[in-house]
């Protein structure tokens, strides 16, 4: 980072993702190409309306039997989904860093999740107690399941995490802001270690048709920059960093998988649902910039790449402006095609994913890629993973409602892997 | 009798994360963990399994897990007999 700041690194990594449950599941199916989305067929119950099938993808595999396995505890149903997707990324990146129990987390600590939407499992079947049983009485733990902070909450009780703890919202670019956010923590000098990342579970029948509504959701599969691309598809996960002061991370030598080199935050303030080049072109310059990445260097490139028309359209012209001359020689990537779009737990997600790229020297491939749209011309890894040489990876979210982050990573500054 | 009273503790155990062991007549609430929440948390779970209502003063004297397990099982009982 910039100036005397204390510099940043990674060192813990944890996912849970419809490619499969642990960082290293994650990682493979990515690499070898296996996607997840899937035409599911969605039943709203006897007082919802007509069934209908949506592409989405889905965790397969029993979550919740890992997570009890892992904690050597009961959770059963005392969490929402979305919680569980932060409880079980989080432990796995605090075991890996090598921190569970460990004094630091007591108060020098932060930790801040995003989230797109809450509760929203435990919400509708609250509505559908409420409207559609006219049951009088709801579930005495209904609130604390459904609050946008449960996962932070749960992930500190779990841990004992008491530093600076709290959620934060941004649509799709919410985890970006959370690692924005942890980093500052330690920048600033209030804490030595940042949990951060994000979680989502909306994959229920009713926040489906409201996705339908806002016309982005293909109804085959997602292809991003492709041409033929026809919307996104949602997605379910969490996954979390353990973000820590290179200082501390060498006085206790803890292993540095990676370094948060850049952060460029921007807002639109334009529109909804359409992007605008101004802002993400703001925020990624902002990130190379502070990372020192518009040298010429290769830089791995993990799009937003929704698949929706505007969205690759606007960002590969705003890769273009941003590299200039260079734009064609960096290699770009999209895992929203294998894993959908986690929205909250998007950025940490293909954080996580880039992250094992950039260590293994290897990109994950485009899926669904139909072939070119003159808008979208970039260096697009497609059909298989490719072997890159690039050193930093530019990861980059465009919220709906205008909202940008883009983070710069650079490989372990001590040359160490993952 | 005994078949609804096993039946009743599982219950518990899975709404309260207690484990089944613990879950014996002399324990009290409070060792037992089952604060107010918990408690309501289980009471929502009797009714919706057994469709029985259960009004809030019920467990007003309460301190034990074996005098609340009786006035679970009374009321389910009291329903299945009427």
């Amino acid at each position: 980072m910039t100036g005397q700041a204390r510099r940043i690194v990674v060192t813990g990594l944890g996912a849970v993702s419809p490619l499969g449950i642990g960082t290293k599941d994650t990682w493979i199916a990515a690499r070898e190409g296996r996607g997840a989305i899937r035409i599911h067929h969605f039943d709203p119950g006897p007082n919802g309306p007509e069934t209908r099938d949506t592409a989405a993808a889905l965790i397969s595999g029993d979550l919740l039997g890992a997570l009890e396995t892992a904690l050597g505890r009961r959770v059963g149903a005392s969490l929402d989904p979305f919680a569980l997707m932060a409880l079980a990324p989080a432990h796995e990146a605090l075991a890996q860093a090598g921190l569970l129990q460990a004094p630091v987390l007591e108060h020098r600590t932060a930790l801040v999740l995003g989230h797109g939407f809450a509760g929203i499992h435990t919400l509708e079947a609250s509505f559908e107690r409420f409207y559609g049983q006219k049951a009088a009485r709801m579930h005495p733990l209904t609130v604390p399941k459904v609050m946008v902070s449960a996962p932070v909450s749960a992930v500190a009780m779990e841990f004992k995490i008491r530093g600076p703890v709290f959620a934060v919202s941004s649509a799709c670019a919410s985890s970006g802001h959370a690692i924005a956010q942890g980093a500052g923590f330690i920048r600033g000098g209030e804490c030595d270690v940042a949990v951060v990342g994000g979680s989502e579970a909306i994959v229920t029948p009713c926040c489906l048709r409201a996705w339908e509504g806002l016309q982005a959701m293909t109804p085959t599969t997602c292809r991003p920059f492709s041409a033929g691309r026809d919307g996104m598809a949602i997605g379910e996960g969490g996954a979390v960093l353990v973000l820590e002061a290179l200082d501390h991370a060498l006085a206790r030598g803890a292993t540095i998988l990676a370094e948060l080199a850049g952060v460029g935050l921007s807002s639109d303030a334009f529109h909804w649902t359409q992007p605008s080049l101004d802002g993400a072109v703001r925020a990624m310059s902002r990130a190379c910039e502070e990372a020192g990445a518009l040298g010429g260097e290769s830089v791995l490139i993990s799009t937003h790449g929704t698949g929706t028309p505007l969205n690759d359209k606007n960002e590969a012209a705003a890769i273009h402006t941003v590299f200039g001359k260079s734009a064609l020689r960096h290699p770009v990537i999209a895992t929203k095609s294998a894993h959908g779009h986690l929205i909250g737990a998007a950025t940490a997600l293909q954080g996580v994913i880039g992250l094992m790229a950039l260590a293994e020297g290897v990109a994950p491939p485009i899926l669904n890629y139909l072939g070119a749209d003159a808008d979208c011309d970039l260096d697009l890894v497609v059909e298989r993973a490719r072997p890159i040489e690039a050193q930093a990876m530019l990861l980059n979210s465009f919220a709906f409602g205008g909202l940008n982050t883009s983070l710069v990573f650079r490989r372990s500054p001590r040359g160490e892997g993952v | 009798m005994a078949e609804l009273r096993d039946e009743l503790i599982d219950l518990i155990a899975d709404e309260a994360l207690i484990e089944r062991s613990k879950l014996v007549p002399e324990a009290t609430l409070a060792d037992l963990g089952l604060d107010s929440v918990g408690v309501v948390s289980v009471v929502f779970a009797v009714e919706e399994k057994y469709g029985v209502e259960i009004t809030e003063d019920a467990f007003k004297d309460v301190t034990d897990f074996g005098a609340f397990l009786a006035v679970l099982e009374g009321v389910v009982e009291t329903k299945r007999a009427a």
